[in-house]
């Protein structure tokens, strides 16, 4: 039986028929211009993450729930993935107001920002595998074409059929796994089928194994685990800037969610020695992520790098998940915190890009005095991506690491995991550092200032509200994401 | 008994196979796309294997879903393979290496 009332179902209706309905204004009016899309876009993105925050306020939502009957599930832990899924999708469409105006087909941009949106948010609150796929796809299909949306540059085409190609083995492989699933537990609720996993015999075992790491590899492709992330750097780069911030900050943790619903409670179903093989990813991914980054002269390819190894921070929250309390938590708030900061990254260098036409980085000496404002937000994100404090990012590394080592009493391994963020976190300092010095402290060769666009302002400012107001106070969010962490303990005892 | 499930999960694992070989080797993006649907039907032979031998109908559901979803994947996919033509006059993945890093 389907609530209409149901979060997800109104956030679909909401967004998806002002999705549907842009391009149709488009085609009924006369004049060209992109603001009133981008308008409409925007109030609807905002309409809707009030009335998720209404639902979460007024506790129409119930408590993280893993499993349902249904086929979407109105709990906490979706609440808590569409409300960073909605922040994210609303700083693209504000950041893209500047970067869209003259170009083709606006009213298609940001409805398809929206359509994508959807997919993003009802990831998280799906709880059957055939909902997960065609959420998957919602988000997908949409981020496939706006990543070749410049259609007259070779790099934004070459980017979107890289990306087209990996998305599109991915899905298959997902599809793949999911069949595999349900050959082997006869259902395609996620509930029934890791407790068909638990109840396993031995020769079926390495079948259910083969699912969930095709599950690995498919959600890996999007999430950007290091055996998995070769197209990503170039997709980043070539893809529309404000584009790289909808993918590095929503497509990513939307594959997060799904990997949390499933590869989570699937691995711990099967066999608890998964988490040492995502421990192992983890280290990899965000070694690799980092050191590629420090060799890195282009901003959009740097940042790129460095949300692979963000990647590798936030899966050692869910590879120490069996173990600790506070595991998952960590990861959740790093997820939030992660999505503000790398979309704030990016739409700082969307605007660059337009105001200035540079991405290379020995290009943008000086101009902490040529654009002050979004250098400053440029530089407060890039403080906190790299985990200094009093900001945000602080925060969520310091769970993240202290829930590593407490996790040692358990497991020996876990520990080294914390070892390994804390030296990648210093190392991520360097590059950091080095985009922070050429902005401020070398001489540019003009010092003029230059108009910033008034969108990406508006962008700097409420991340730069929301990385100080989350480093200085963290405690309503951190409260936020212990509420949305689903109960593993009914998944533990299955065993 | 002639059709076996176990002879419906041979061929799929065989399209499976040599779907993930014509990605990895090919590099004509047509053949590739080709590759990504050959991919997408061995998951859709194993569901509605497995959801005639289970039996219920939630995989010849989950078929229908992804036959529809696979058509627009590869409209897009199609429409990125015809820009990338008009650009380069060729639909080489080789030679798009305008990114590298």
């Amino acid at each position: 039986m389907i609530d209409f009332t149901s979060t997800p179902i109104i956030l679909t209706m909401m967004l998806g028929s002002v999705g549907v309905i842009i391009p149709v204004i488009s085609v009924a009016r006369k004049e060209k211009g992109s603001s009133l899309y981008g308008g409409i876009a925007f109030a609807a993105l905002i309409s809707a993450i009030s009335f998720v925050g209404y639902q979460i306020v007024s506790k129409h939502v119930t408590p993280a729930a893993i499993f349902s009957k249904n086929v979407l599930v109105d709990d906490t832990f979706g609440s808590f993935f569409a409300i960073a899924m909605l922040i994210v999708a609303i700083m693209t469409t504000v950041g893209s107001f500047n970067y869209m105006r003259g170009k083709t087909s606006p009213a298609v941009y940001y409805s398809l920002i929206l359509l994508s949106s959807i997919g993003m948010v009802l990831i998280a609150y799906s709880t059957d595998l055939v909902m997960l796929f065609v959420a998957w796809e919602l988000m997908s299909i949409p981020t496939y074409v706006l990543a070749g949306f410049a259609k007259k540059d070779p790099s934004s085409n070459e980017a979107a059929l890289k990306y087209f190609l990996f998305g599109a083995l991915s899905s298959g492989i997902i599809i793949y796994g999911i069949s595999i699933a349900y050959g082997i537990t006869g259902s395609t609720n996620i509930g029934q089928v890791i407790a068909g996993f638990s109840k396993l015999g031995p020769d079926m075992t390495p079948l259910a194994l083969l699912a969930v790491a095709m599950f690995i590899a498919g959600f890996g492709f999007k999430i950007g685990l290091v055996p998995f992330h070769m197209w990503l750097p170039d997709t980043y780069e070539g893809a529309p800037p404000t584009i790289s911030a909808l993918l590095a900050a929503g497509t990513k943790k939307a594959g997060f969610a799904a990997a949390l619903r499933v590869i989570i409670m699937g691995a711990i179903a099967l066999d608890l020695n998964w988490a040492f093989a995502l421990a192992i990813i983890a280290i990899v991914t965000m070694t690799v992520g980092n050191l590629a980054a420090i060799m890195q002269k282009n901003l959009p390819r740097m940042l790129a790098y460095s949300s692979i190894g963000h990647a590798g921070y936030i899966l050692i929250g869910l590879s120490i998940a069996p173990f600790s309390q506070i595991g998952i938590q960590a990861s959740l708030f790093h997820i939030l915190n992660h999505a503000v900061m790398k979309a704030s990254a990016f739409i700082a260098v969307a605007g660059i890009i337009t105001t200035l036409s540079v991405s290379h980085i020995d290009k943008i000496r000086g101009l902490g005095k040529r654009m002050p404002i979004t250098s400053l937000g440029l530089v407060i994100s890039l403080l906190a991506l790299a985990g200094v404090p009093p900001l945000n990012g602080f925060w969520s590394k310091l769970m993240l690491f202290g829930a590593a080592i407490n996790a040692g009493s358990v497991m020996s391994w876990a520990p080294y995991l914390a070892v390994a963020g804390v030296l990648n976190s210093a190392l991520s300092l360097a590059y950091y550092g080095w985009i922070i010095r050429k902005m401020y402290f070398e001489e540019g060769e003009s010092e003029k200032r230059v108009k910033e666009p008034k969108s990406v302002i508006a962008v700097m400012i409420f991340s730069i509200i929301f990385i100080v107001g989350i480093g200085v106070y963290p405690d309503p969010f951190i409260e936020f994401a212990k509420s949305a962490v689903p109960a593993l303990t009914n998944v533990t005892t299955m065993h | 008994m002639t059709n076996a499930l176990i002879d419906f999960v041979l061929v799929s694992v065989a399209l499976l196979a040599i779907g993930i070989y014509g990605l990895s080797v090919k590099r004509n993006a047509i053949r590739m796309l080709f590759a990504v649907e050959m991919i997408v039907n061995s998951a859709n032979l194993n569901l509605v294997a497995f959801a005639r031998f289970i039996p219920n109908s939630q995989g010849q559901t989950l078929a229908l879903f992804s036959i529809a979803i696979a058509a627009a994947e590869v409209a897009v996919g199609l429409a990125l393979v015809i820009v990338a033509y008009r650009m380069y006059n060729n639909i080489d993945i080789a030679d798009f290496r305008s990114l590298k890093g």
